[in-house]
């Protein structure tokens, strides 16, 4: 059985936002407009958060990319009162979108802040509409939403791996986010496999986890020199 | 005769007609005291004071336990779901559920219990309007035809009584 | 008793029953306006999206859950007047153990509601009920949401019981008491009550069993409230103090609730002489006990976050003490401590006014301590990035104001047609200080016990 995990390098993490823009893409994620942003309605399931440190002329700009960590420990899933977020056999933290009644513990819980709410039917002006993936759910208003590690990615690739009767080559099916980074920030792939690439990086000296001493058992090694 | 009756200001002059009317071979069963509030400090108002409603309460506490745990083991063991890496059948949070549909059984076997023992919602016997006012009631139901005079005798004997028949 | 006191009390205690005025239909009219209006913005946000309230990322609870938390709490004033004081047998309970145990149901009531009105899809609330469905699944029994469920539900169904089952001799009274149509409704309503030693001798039975089954239901269900909060990981929610902290502001803020309540209808239904100023002062005392009880919880949970110094924790912490929650947090503290310490603590100022003014400050205070619990803690969390301010809409400031009129409203009407003071529970009592008599119960025989009536 997989565990499905991911890798991010900030130290080659440039901040250009490509993951973000690749996933809304993929994963039917509409924008909410200027005034609705403004007011923090907008659903980045993967966000680049920006950090200014230090003082002026000695400025660094530090960038993380932050998705659902699909924790072990996941505090979202105990919480919800219908199993919408519940754990798979294969280390991802699931939503169902038909069995939410939005009652948003799962994201008051969530450490991370990785949880986004439906707070308007979603809506997409034409001729945008022509360009939604067929393989991912649209969800209605008031439902929870989040990064599901291109789920559908994942079930379509493992299927055909199965039909051809083999096993899943490491590299062969990537997540949206991880497939459109310029710079192979983010690396997505099977923890199980110890020779995969992310469980090398994850591995790594430079590696750490992020709010780690929360407990949650995330996911997601994020890799860079301290400096 | 559907009943006859005395109706008396206070709690000594009711103690008093049932007195009477027990000297007069009358048995507890058939004598039947109404008041507007309970009257505890007075014999006749521990008249059919006893009850199971308490264990009758633990019992539906207990099928409210064994209700809830057996919701939370089956819906749980027969579709395991992992939510946050805790055990399927957790006893922690499913002692919550337990308690709570325990205390539920037990307030509700209450209720219940107090519905059928009370009478409640049952056409019940004599009643006079008087009681609202303060005035308790003596009497008898149904009496015999022979026991009528005696019975009107023992009611009347205590002062201030009014003795009406329906 | 003698039957004058008997017929005094019952056409004082049913004057309201029989007579209306103008200002009761005012009142209706003015509350039912406001619940209507609260009606139509709830049904907006059903309609046009939950987005017109303020909730935001990655504050995602605001004043509906305040209301929430707040209402709940001041259902435990019912419990705390019926069940415990019956429990203890403390007589000056018996005017204001209905008023009490009315404030329980009506809030109950109001605070079950947000638990739906807060769902971002509430026509699907009804999967917290566990049902065989076709899907074969059922509820998260391992989520404190589904926990609040039953909680509230047992409770609510206890309150509701607990209230009914003493109104049914007051029914009788009414029905003997009424003409026509109302006769008959009450006489329906008192199910068939005649007042026999069985009868009497069932229901306190009845009444004592549940006494001492609300009181843990009490207990528990402002417990799994704060169980809301203490599950998440999020800074200062996840402390142990939660659950005591919370039952001790619960009984708290009932207390204050009841308070107004019985001021309010001393003075409109005239119930001077069976709403004493003993009942006031020694409801006062209560206050002033569990006042001294919330500063003693707040003190605990924040000596202890502020010696961890832990920094999510601190930061939320300065938040509420001297950053922009500041001003929010100070009026709590005067609110639900200097206010009623000052005011119950000096003789003097334990009238039925001070009591008031106390107890006013205690609503608002306590309200704002649900809020300050919540929304400053959801706002800055771990990541800087995501740290965020809540700007509540208006939606949910009418849904907030109309919880209030709701509960006046409900609270009208139901002294409208029910006797507010139990009737029955009252003669019980002993002569002119309506205090309780100790019972002494008889061994088996024709022993007569008599306490001298006048």
């Amino acid at each position: 059985m997989p565990r499905w995990g991911m890798a991010a390098d900030l130290d080659k993490c440039t901040g250009c936002g490509a993951c973000v823009t690749a996933c809304h893409a993929e994963n039917n994620i509409s924008t909410v407009g200027a005034d609705q942003a403004a007011v923090g309605r907008a659903k980045h399931w993967i966000r680049v958060e920006r950090y200014w440190e230090g003082e002026f002329p000695d400025v660094r700009l530090k960038f993380r990319p932050v998705m659902c960590q699909h924790c072990d420990n996941a505090p979202c899933e105990p919480v919800c009162p219908t199993y919408a977020s519940h754990h798979t056999e294969d280390g991802l933290n699931a939503q169902v979108y038909n069995r939410c009644i939005g009652t948003r513990y799962c994201a008051n819980a969530c450490p991370y802040n990785v949880r986004f709410f439906d707070f308007f039917n979603p809506s997409w002006e034409k001729p945008l509409h022509l360009q939604l993936n067929p393989d991912v759910s649209l969800r209605e208003v008031g439902v929870m939403e989040k990064c599901t590690f291109c789920v559908q990615r994942i079930k379509a690739t493992t299927i055909a791996a199965k039909a051809e009767g083999r096993a899943l080559k490491d590299g062969e099916m990537n997540t949206a986010c991880a497939q459109a980074c310029p710079s192979r920030a983010l690396v997505f792939g099977d923890l199980e496999d110890p020779e995969s690439e992310v469980s090398r990086l994850s591995r790594s000296s430079r590696g750490s986890k992020l709010l780690e001493d929360v407990g949650t058992k995330p996911k997601v090694t994020y890799l860079s020199r301290q400096s | 005769m559907k009943a006859i009756y005395g109706l008396y200001g206070d709690g000594q002059s009711a103690q008093q007609a049932v007195n009477r009317l027990r000297a007069v071979g009358v048995t507890d069963r058939e004598i039947v005291v109404i008041s507007a509030q309970p009257m505890e400090e007075f014999e006749f108002g521990h008249m059919d004071s006893k009850t199971r409603i308490w264990w009758i309460a633990c019992l539906g506490g207990l099928i409210g336990m064994a209700t809830a745990f057996g919701l939370a083991w089956l819906t749980e063991m027969s579709w395991p779901i992992n939510v946050g890496g805790l055990p399927v059948f957790a006893w922690w949070p499913n002692l919550i559920i337990i308690f709570e549909l325990t205390m539920l059984g037990a307030i509700l076997a209450t209720v219940i219990t107090l519905v059928v023992t009370a009478g409640l919602g049952r056409r019940s016997g004599v009643y006079d309007p008087a009681v609202s006012d303060g005035k308790i009631l003596v009497g008898v139901e149904n009496p015999t035809e022979s026991r009528v005079r005696d019975l009107e005798s023992a009611l009347s004997a205590i002062t201030g009584a009014q003795v009406k028949a329906i | 008793m003698n039957q004058i006191s008997h017929q005094r009390i019952n056409s004082d205690l049913l004057r309201p029953l029989f007579q209306t005025s103008w200002r009761f239909y005012l009142l209706v009219g003015l509350f039912g306006s406001v619940v209507l209006i609260a009606l139509v913005a709830w049904l907006s946000q059903a309609y046009f999206g939950f987005g017109i309230t303020g909730i935001r990322w990655p504050i995602y609870w605001g004043f509906y859950v305040t209301n929430f938390v707040f209402w709940i709490g001041i259902s435990h004033a019912g419990t705390l007047i019926s069940a415990i004081l019956r429990l203890v047998d403390a007589g000056w309970r018996r005017p204001v153990t209905r008023c009490a145990e009315v404030i329980t149901v009506f809030a109950l009531m109001i605070g079950a509601l947000f638990p739906i009105i807060h769902l971002g899809r509430p026509w699907l609330a009804f999967w917290l009920f566990p049902y065989p469905s076709e899907r074969l699944i059922w509820p998260n029994f391992r989520s404190p949401l589904v926990w609040d469920f039953f909680a509230i539900n047992t409770y609510l169904t206890g309150s509701v019981l607990f209230l009914f089952l003493p109104m049914i001799p007051d029914f009788a009274v009414v029905r003997d008491k009424a003409t026509g149509l109302r006769k008959r409704i009450y006489g329906v309503l008192a199910l068939g009550w005649r007042g026999t030693p069985k009868q009497w001798h069932r229901l306190e039975s009845a009444m004592s069993i549940m006494a001492v089954a609300i009181v843990p239901v009490a207990v528990s269900v402002h417990t799994i409230v704060s169980f809301d909060f203490s599950m998440a990981p999020v800074p200062m929610w996840q402390t142990t103090i939660f659950g005591p902290y919370f039952v001790a502001g619960a009984i708290f803020s009932g207390i204050a609730g009841l308070l107004i309540a019985m001021a309010l209808l001393r003075r409109f239904l005239h119930l001077q002489e069976y709403l004493l100023p003993i009942h006031f002062q020694n409801l006062g005392k209560l206050l002033l006990v569990m006042a001294l009880l919330w500063g003693y919880f707040v003190f605990n949970e924040r000596l202890v976050t502020y010696y961890g110094n832990e920094p999510s924790e601190m930061a939320v912490f300065w938040r509420t003490q001297r950053e922009s929650f500041a001003p929010l947090y100070w009026t709590m503290v005067i609110g639900n401590f200097v206010l009623p310490v000052v005011l119950m603590g000096i003789k003097y100022f334990r009238t039925i006014t001070g009591c008031v003014i106390a107890s006013i400050g205690v609503i608002v205070g306590m309200w704002l301590e649900r809020f300050l619990i919540i929304v400053p803690s959801l706002g800055h969390k771990y990541l800087p990035y995501t740290f965020a301010t809540y700007r509540p809409q208006p939606v949910e400031i009418i849904i907030a104001i109309a919880t209030f009129a709701a509960m006046t409203l409900l609270y009208v009407l139901f002294a409208k047609f029910v006797p507010i003071i139990s009737i029955w529970e009252l003669k019980t009592g002993g002569p002119s200080e309506r205090m309780g008599p100790t019972r002494q119960h008889s061994s088996v025989g024709p022993v007569l016990l008599d306490r001298p009536r006048d």
